[in-house]
């Protein structure tokens, strides 16, 4: 390489190329290049080093990519389930206890009508006498 | 963010596949080129898309609104890309800088280095080659110049991103580009 200045000039180009230098800067640098080959032929590699980034085509997904998502996430759901008992501990542990404790109610409650109906069945029984 | 996602994630938080649907729509193709790009296999990055989106999902809880969503995803889609390279390779890092031996690999992988490569490669050659450039990159140069290059994202997105200030960005950019530079002086087969 030919340029005493060449660590300069190469810190001037990555601000230029990133868009970073003022108008001064970009006016200095191509004062610069117009009569240096070595930061001339570096500023242009770099350049077409970028363009080759551009020249990349976007590959392709397959057409059912979201479908193929989708079909995984009731998989998640338990764990969605788990997520929502750990946040509410409280909630969850009525949630179990409200079965049972509604049997029990609804089973008293119809024992206490058979019940009834039992002493209904008592007071007709006495009269009938 | 713009009203319409932050409606979509509302509903994606409380379990609307439609909801979700929609948005893998929206993001999976830049989702796909950072993990292609990154991985360098086209079956892998679209197992590691798939991935990203199921992480999505099940951590969308944790997701803050107040903060733009692409960049949240981007940054499951990077870090799973980074996982799935380290896992590759146990013991020889590929991804080491190579100081003084730049090109040589690039060589071997192009058996007919002596034509001319800028008139005679045709698309799919010039692709692969480049595709190739960017695998040889250190993984930390790599994400930066495919986040910055191929993704057009500005150095603040990729700063929180990659977790590191911007102006790491920068150097990583910087060294990226000039590593790519290297590569393809050598591919052109002219002179430093």
């Amino acid at each position: 390489m030919n340029c005493s200045e060449f660590k300069k000039y190469s810190l001037l180009i990555d601000k230029v190329l990133d868009g970073d230098a003022s108008s001064k800067e970009r006016g200095l640098l191509s004062k610069h290049l117009a009569g240096c080959a070595t930061c001339r032929a570096h500023y242009a590699q770099l350049k077409d080093s970028m363009a080759m980034l551009n020249l990349l085509m976007t590959p392709e997904l397959p057409i059912d990519f979201t479908k193929n998502v989708l079909e995984q996430i009731p998989k998640e759901k338990r764990r969605l389930f788990r997520r929502w008992t750990a946040k509410h501990p409280v909630l969850a542990t009525m949630a179990v206890c409200a079965v049972p404790m509604s049997l029990a109610v609804f089973a008293a409650n119809r024992q206490s009508a058979s019940q009834a109906k039992n002493a209904k069945g008592i007071v007709l029984t006495k009269a009938s006498r | 963010m713009e009203a319409k996602e932050k409606r979509l994630i509302k509903k994606i938080k409380k379990g609307d596949h439609q909801a979700f649907a929609e948005m893998v729509d929206k993001y999976k193709n830049k989702v796909y080129v950072i993990c292609f790009r990154m991985v360098g296999n086209k079956q892998e990055a679209e197992d590691l898309s798939q991935e990203t989106f199921l992480r999505a999902y099940r951590y969308i809880g944790q997701y803050d609104m107040e903060r733009k969503f692409s960049t949240w995803l981007f940054r499951i889609a990077t870090n799973l890309s980074i996982d799935a390279l380290r896992r590759r390779k146990p013991g020889v890092s590929l991804d080491a800088e190579l100081p003084g031996t730049e090109g040589l690999a690039l060589e071997a992988i192009l058996p007919d280095n002596q034509a001319s490569p800028d008139e005679k490669m045709v698309q799919n050659e010039l692709e692969t080659a480049v595709q190739k450039e960017i695998q040889r990159l250190p993984e930390k140069y790599r994400t930066a110049i495919v986040l910055k290059y191929l993704e057009d994202l500005s150095l603040k997105e990729i700063s929180e991103i990659m977790d590191i200030p911007v102006a790491t960005v920068k150097t990583r950019i910087h060294r990226g580009r000039e590593q790519l530079r290297k590569y393809l002086i050598v591919l052109r087969g002219e002179k430093e």
